[in-house]
């Protein structure tokens, strides 16, 4: 081992307060890449894997009711590999103990006990339904799970009305309900939604659809075009009532799954570039002062004839040792937090098999990452000392110049005790600016952690207080009289009732186009209430559309502009609308009309689809059962469970984040504060062992050194509450979930956590430091500097 | 806090290397038996054997000796700093050995002025505050322009160390001692990174402050040509006094030729 090597060795130990900080903070770095690249990837191969193996269909199309005859010509559509009709149908379960109604759907299976030929299933027990029996079904495995349903088991179902029972004799994972929810719920909520796969004899003539399908799924040949294969879908299924084609990337369970990968892989990309450029940063910082505080050892180095290539090496295998440190260390922590977020998102996502996938260039890439960054970070540091003549550098170097005046006129009233640190921060700008910013950045971290609580309340109070005021929402099995809603409002327990229509449109600007579900409220409606910006409640308009501003800036298109809007339901007519209005919402996208207008647009009665209530809580109980036995009610939605189910989801995966974003923050904060001061201490331990000479208290000489930094963390806290808030919004700004929007919003517990995060761990470095304050030796400082 | 010496004054103890120029004067630094040795079994270095000494007030005393011959270890006792293998050492009615670090601090604030070899003084503050900095934790401090104009500095007071010459870095670093009006002071090696007209100027201020505050100096350094200005040369060799030699008269400091 060369002397070099050894003097490395040595330093790292002497130094190992700093050289564990250091490869905490890039390992902070290193474990957020490899956490949100392995989970990326993890999902992704999970993904494609069970897409590829269940031969997942590329394009949907939803019909009131074809011949099966029409399949035919569907498959001659040029462009569509593979055509598949089925008949679906919405189901409600009787699940004995159920504290609200169980809402399904129950798709049917090929006639002949066969997989289907797209959207197989994966049975993960049991075995599909005999081909003649009408009474045994398949159940999904999220439903299955949650309530412990085995094959064997029955399961009392009804459908359109009509109670059946079916015996469940498997259990399976299928691509399309790889996530699962209540149609418009962006939460799964495995207890109370179930997923059925009967054969189709016994789906048809439940739903009065036998020799018809109403759901019709395709794969596409290679190169083919699938917006012509949807146009030409909707043209051939326009007679029989056709609800509109669309594409796979508008299929419900893959778009959120969509979402949440692309979420992941901006997270995977932007977060640890923040990180990075954070450590990047520090480590200009803090291995920059390091390595300053060795000048004379380098000028000694070069003095004796080393040239400038081996001291450079010699510093840079400092840095590398660092990073291998860092990189170990961030690597199990990256695959340990990978692998309990993939836990996370298993409730979520629904496939046969998750398996956490860490591919080996990954820990490479981000050592290298690391190291390159760190390295990138000392480079200036390395290159002034590499510059600097030996004999310059063995003299001590030489005090700063300090301006006579920085302190102007201020600085005749204070101490020469407090013109120190002052002189310190204010004759130094950039370094102070560079340790002010570093200890800033410990902030927004900290909020990136805490701040999904306050998001997620507002989210809460924002649709669930402010805009939906119902406590539950019943879904009719088809558009009734509008009569249906004052008999609802007789039954016991419901206070006030409103009635909704929701009709399928297609909503159309320029090139751009988008499915959704259009709601018809009445005039000064008191359950649903749309809300502007500033959340002031919105008036119906009676004439025109009101959309949200999310699917208005998806759309381009502003308030005054036309939209075209086609209905796919009924006489699907077509009609151009102005946006009339902009309202505000977190969950899915908005797109309102005044009742009246929306039923007269179809030409139809006065009808409604849905009905939001507001419901006595001692009496609910009660209500949903009778709810459940109403023949024309298809699903019940209880805003209460809906919000249980959000905490309990919502709580792990914030609770996980900021736990991880808090302890980054922390190791920002004491990576900054405990290296500047021992930088500080290195640099100027002769100078307070000299005042400890002179009669200064250890206090004091203590009060004299951190002084400096108290004040850059008093600048850098409020400066890191400004970043917060910023960096909130970059990272909102970021995400491109169509599912729900976050709102930026930062509660003042949050600010206040963060700060006392930040202060606190600056506070715990600093007491460290002074440690080493009353140990200074006293002697040396008679003698020569060192 | 420092213990007072039971029955022990300065001046029943039996000097040994008693005063001489003013021998009216009572002793305000007694050691008896100092020893300090570092390290252990045969890497022990003594650095003090059983030394004895006695300095009186008022009294400029020069500890001369080669490298190694126990002249700072026993300054940095005398100060303070260090704390001696066994005997004692007091200052005063007070005994510095065996105090704790609190009572050695407020020891060194209230009655000793240093001065370093290589000045020590802080780069960002300004002559004027540096010797401020002192002043302001000094129980009776003059002003700091007094003690500058004291060194022959009034007209640097607001020159920061790094526009200043060695020498007058040197006599910022003295005015900083005898702001306090220190009862001792202590020099180690003041000249020693200095020219000889330097170093004459930093001596003379040294010598008027010994004169004018009357605080009792002692000037460690290797250089035997200072010993003309002490009342007493102090000749240190193997850790003992080897010799002690008054002077009839003390010589200024523009007087010394090295």
């Amino acid at each position: 081992m060369s002397v070099l090597d050894r003097k490395l060795l040595r330093d790292i130990r002497a130094l190992r307060g700093q050289v564990v900080t250091i490869a905490l903070l890039i390992g902070a770095g290193v474990a957020v890449l490899v956490m949100s690249v392995s989970s990326f990837l993890s999902l992704r191969g999970a993904q494609q894997a069970f897409y590829a193996e269940s031969h997942f269909a590329e394009a949907y199309a939803e019909v009131e009711r074809a011949p099966r005859t029409l399949l035919a010509r569907i498959a001659e559509i040029p462009g569509v590999a593979l055509a598949e009709g089925r008949v679906t149908g919405e189901a409600r379960v009787d699940w004995p103990g159920a504290e609200v109604p169980v809402a399904g759907r129950v798709l049917s299976l090929p006639v002949g006990g066969e997989q289907p030929a797209l959207n197989r299933l994966r049975l993960l027990a049991g075995r599909l339904p005999e081909p003649t029996r009408h009474d045994e079904a398949v159940i999904h495995a999220a439903f299955a799970e949650a309530r412990g349903v085995r094959p064997g088991d029955e399961i009392a179902v009804i459908l359109n009305g009509r109670r059946e029972r079916f015996r469940i004799t498997g259990i399976a994972h299928s691509p399309e309900f790889v996530f699962t929810s209540r149609p418009g719920n962006p939460l799964p909520d495995d207890r109370g939604f179930v997923v059925l796969w009967a054969n189709e004899d016994a789906v048809a003539r439940a739903f009065d659809m036998q020799g018809a399908f109403d759901q019709v799924v395709l794969t596409l040949a290679p190169g083919a075009s699938e917006p012509a294969v949807i146009a030409e879908l909707d043209r051939l299924l326009l007679p029989w009532g056709g609800r509109g084609a669309y594409g796979r990337r508008d299929q419900p369970s893959h778009r959120f799954l969509e979402d949440e990968l692309a979420e992941q892989r901006t997270l995977a990309v932007t977060v640890p570039l923040v990180f990075f450029g954070i450590a990047a940063f520090l480590l200009n910082v803090v291995l920059g002062r390091m390595v300053e505080a060795q000048r004379e050892q380098v000028a000694a180095l070069k003095a004796l004839g080393y040239p400038s290539f081996p001291i450079a090496l010699h510093y840079a295998k400092f840095v590398a040792m660092i990073c291998l440190l860092g990189s170990a260390l961030g690597v199990a922590a990256g695959a340990w937090m990978g692998a309990g977020m993939l836990g996370n998102y298993r409730p979520f996502f629904r496939f046969p098999e998750l398996p956490y996938l860490l591919p080996a260039w990954l820990p490479l890439l981000a050592a290298a990452a690391s190291f390159a960054v760190a390295l990138l970070g000392v480079l200036a540091a390395l290159r002034r000392i590499l510059r600097l003549p030996a004999a310059e550098g063995l003299r001590p170097a030489r005090p700063a110049a300090f301006g006579g005046r920085v302190l102007g006129g201020v600085g005749r009233r204070l101490g020469a005790r407090a013109k120190i640190p002052l002189r310190g921060l204010l004759g130094r700008p950039l370094r102070t600016l560079l340790t002010v910013l570093g200890i800033a950045l410990a902030v927004p971290m900290v909020v990136l952690g805490l701040f999904w609580w306050d998001a997620m309340d507002s989210m809460v109070e924002l649709q669930f207080d402010r805009i939906e005021r119902g406590d539950a929402f019943v879904a009719l099995t088809d558009p009734r009289p509008s009569r249906a809603v004052r008999e609802m409002a007789r039954l016991p327990g419901v206070l006030a009732a409103e009635g909704q229509r929701i009709v399928p449109v297609r909503l159309r600007a320029a090139q751009r186009s988008r499915l959704l579900a259009l709601t018809g409220l009445p005039e000064g409606a008191a359950l649903r209430v749309p809300r502007d910006v500033d959340l002031r409640p919105v008036p119906i308009p009676r004439h025109g559309i009101a959309l949200s501003r999310r699917l208005a800036e998806r759309l381009g298109v502003r308030e005054g502009d036309t939209v075209q809007v086609e209905v796919l339901e009924g006489a699907r007519r077509v009609h151009d609308l102005p946006v009339a209005a902009l309202v505000e919402d977190i969950i899915g996208f908005t797109a309102l009309m005044e009742i009246g207008a929306l039923n007269r647009l179809m030409r139809e009665d006065d009808l409604v689809s849905h009905v939001a209530l507001r419901v006595d809580p001692l009496a609910a109980e009660a209500l949903w059962q009778r709810l459940a036995e109403r023949p024309r009610v298809a699903a019940t939605n209880v805003k209460a469970v809906w919000l249980r189910v959000f905490d309990e989801v919502i709580a792990g995966l914030v609770l996980t984040s900021a736990v991880t974003l808090t302890g980054f923050g922390v190791i920002i904060a004491v990576g900054v504060v405990y290296n500047s001061a021992r930088v500080a201490l290195q640099e100027r331990g002769w100078e307070m062992a000299s005042l400890r000479v002179l009669g200064f208290t250890r206090r004091e000489v203590s009060r004299i050194l951190l002084a400096e930094l108290a004040l850059a963390v008093l600048v850098a806290v409020p400066l890191g509450l400004v970043l917060a808030q910023w960096f909130v919004g970059l990272i909102l700004g970021a995400r491109d979930n169509e599912s729900f929007d976050v709102p930026a919003v930062i509660s003042t517990a949050t600010f206040a956590t963060a700060a006392l995060v930040v202060l606190g761990a600056a506070l715990a470095s600093a007491l460290v430091v002074r440690r080493r304050i009353d140990r200074l030796d006293l002697i040396a400082a008679l003698k020569a500097r060192d | 806090m420092l213990r007072r010496m039971p029955n022990t004054t300065a001046t029943d103890a039996a000097p040994q290397a008693g005063g001489s120029g003013n021998t009216d004067a009572p002793a305000v630094f007694v050691a008896r038996g100092l020893c300090k040795s570092y390290g252990s079994g045969d890497a022990t270095v003594h650095a003090l054997r059983d030394l004895d000494l006695d300095i009186l007030q008022g009294e400029f005393v020069v500890l001369l000796g080669p490298s190694g011959s126990g002249k700072s270890t026993l300054l940095n006792i005398l100060g303070g700093l260090d704390a001696p293998t066994s005997g004692r050492a007091a200052w005063r009615d007070h005994e510095l050995t065996g105090a704790d670090e609190a009572a050695l601090t407020a020891y060194r604030r209230d009655h000793v002025g240093f001065v370093f070899q290589f000045y020590n003084l802080i780069p960002s503050l300004t002559a004027r505050e540096n010797v401020e900095l002192v002043a302001e934790i000094a129980r009776d401090p003059m002003r700091p322009e007094e003690a500058l104009a004291l060194v022959g500095l009034s007209h640097r007071l607001d020159h920061f160390p790094g526009q200043l010459s060695g020498g007058e870095q040197q006599r910022v670093a003295v005015a900083r001692a005898i702001v306090k009006r220190p009862d001792a002071l202590l020099c180690d090696e003041p000249t020693g990174a200095l020219d000889v007209e330097t170093g004459k100027l930093v001596l003379s201020a040294i010598a008027r402050a010994n004169r004018d505050v009357g605080a009792t100096t002692v000037v460690i350094t290797h250089n035997a040509a200072i010993a003309g200005m002490a009342d007493r040369v102090l000749r240190m060799g193997g850790g003992r006094i080897v010799a002690i030699e008054p002077n009839a008269r003390r010589l200024a400091p523009e007087e010394l030729v090295w």
